[in-house]
């Protein structure tokens, strides 16, 4: 079944009665109407389905792995309270990922209202800004190649932020075009012309590990 | 020329490198030209690199997510309760103001042919009938004619409250058939 085309009931009825038809294999659409129906365990496969792809692209999107895996279930959550006025006309994916994104920019806002910067006074009485490490929190951290995960968030960083979300979209939530020219609400063109723009610039910057 | 491997450019982005997913034709013109050649290997090493960009998946994230939307659920289901005790409780204020039930006349209006069923439970809404008109006796004894008719405004903005929420909580299906 092709994604974002409605269900007949019938389809449902195969999937609660087949037991050959695991909700493993079944889309997004399916699971969703099932979850409605009452089914939780359709829900938890989509959780598993998602969570790490919208970890990653939270954890790019705040910094902080930690902190992304918190949003990712605070997303999920919200997502199932407000699963009623899902609007099928949309993959669940980019719905899923929006209200990510939002509790992310959300979370961002509130932490530059916060934020104190750190600084200490070095022995020539200048100011000198504290860097706190902690490696556990890196979005990336899980690399084996360190070298290879610092270039590669130094490329990413360094990108036109058109480019860096669409880039985070793909290849961190692992949306397809079509889904990412939904989830910013742009054309499908620009889509591949600003990301295939976005990937000379990474080959470049990359080129030692390429 | 160009134009052309800036199209085949952009699929292999799309594809990462991967140039079975193109046509025959476009193949070919990989295979010959050495920019679109350069290109697709880039992609390639670049797709391995971003292959390795998830974390370790949560294991524990799915049972928090049922759990916390299990709380969620139970407190939508009492949030839904409330509508329902406000409505009976309107009710039961409109009743006591307009002096309690129509008892024993209850018993008159049923059928000629009715049952003991019938009889019963008429008899028992008779039984409720004597305290509501006792509660309404008291209410009327205890209340100022303004305090009665403030209550009535009170019932009615009440009544539009309920109204409210249940338009709000309306259950609006996403779904539609195709056939």
């Amino acid at each position: 079944m092709k994604p974002g085309i409605c269900l007949r009931n019938s389809d449902v009825e195969t999937l609660y009665h087949d037991e050959a038809v695991s909700f493993e294999k079944a889309s997004d659409e399916q699971l969703v109407r099932l979850a409605l129906d009452g089914e939780e365990d359709a829900f938890t496969v989509l959780v598993r389905r998602y969570q790490r792809r919208l970890t990653a692209f939270l954890s790019q999107l705040v910094g902080d792995v930690e902190l992304a895996r918190e949003l990712s279930q605070e997303a999920f959550i919200r997502s199932w309270s407000a699963l009623e006025r899902f609007d099928p006309k949309y993959r669940f994916s980019t719905w899923l990922f929006r209200i990510g994104h939002n509790l992310g920019i959300d979370h961002l806002r509130r932490r530059r209202l916060k934020t104190v910067a750190l600084y200490r006074t070095d022995r020539q009485g200048d100011e000198v800004e504290l860097v706190v490490e902690d490696h556990t929190k890196d979005p990336l951290g899980h690399f084996e190649n360190t070298e290879l995960a610092g270039s590669l968030k130094q490329s990413i960083d360094g990108l036109r932020p058109e480019y860096r979300e669409l880039v985070m979209l793909r290849h961190f939530g692992c949306l397809s075009y079509q889904e990412i020219a939904e989830f910013k609400e742009m054309p499908l063109g620009t889509v591949k012309n600003k990301l295939f723009r976005a990937h000379a610039v990474l080959r470049k910057a990359l080129e030692a590990f390429l | 020329m160009a134009n052309n491997c800036e199209a085949i450019q952009e699929l292999l982005t799309e594809y990462l490198g991967e140039t079975e997913r193109l046509s025959e034709e476009e193949r070919r013109h990989v295979e010959l030209c050495p920019q679109c050649c350069e290109v697709a290997a880039g992609e390639n090493a670049l797709g391995l690199i971003f292959a390795g960009v998830l974390p370790p998946a949560d294991l524990t994230m799915a049972s928090r997510v049922r759990a916390a939307t299990h709380a969620a659920r139970r407190r939508r289901r009492l949030l839904a309760l409330l509508p329902v005790a406000a409505s009976l409780l309107f009710a039961l204020l409109g009743v006591v103001m307009l002096g309690g039930l129509p008892g024993g006349s209850l018993l008159a209006l049923l059928p000629v042919w009715s049952s003991q069923g019938w009889v019963s439970l008429a008899a028992s809404v008779g039984d409720w009938n004597t305290v509501f008109t006792t509660a309404a006796g008291a209410t009327t004894a205890l209340l100022s004619p303004g305090v009665l008719a403030a209550a009535i405004v009170v019932s009615l903005l009440g009544f539009a409250v309920v109204a409210f929420v249940a338009r709000r909580w309306r259950r609006v299906s996403p779904w539609h058939d195709i056939d």
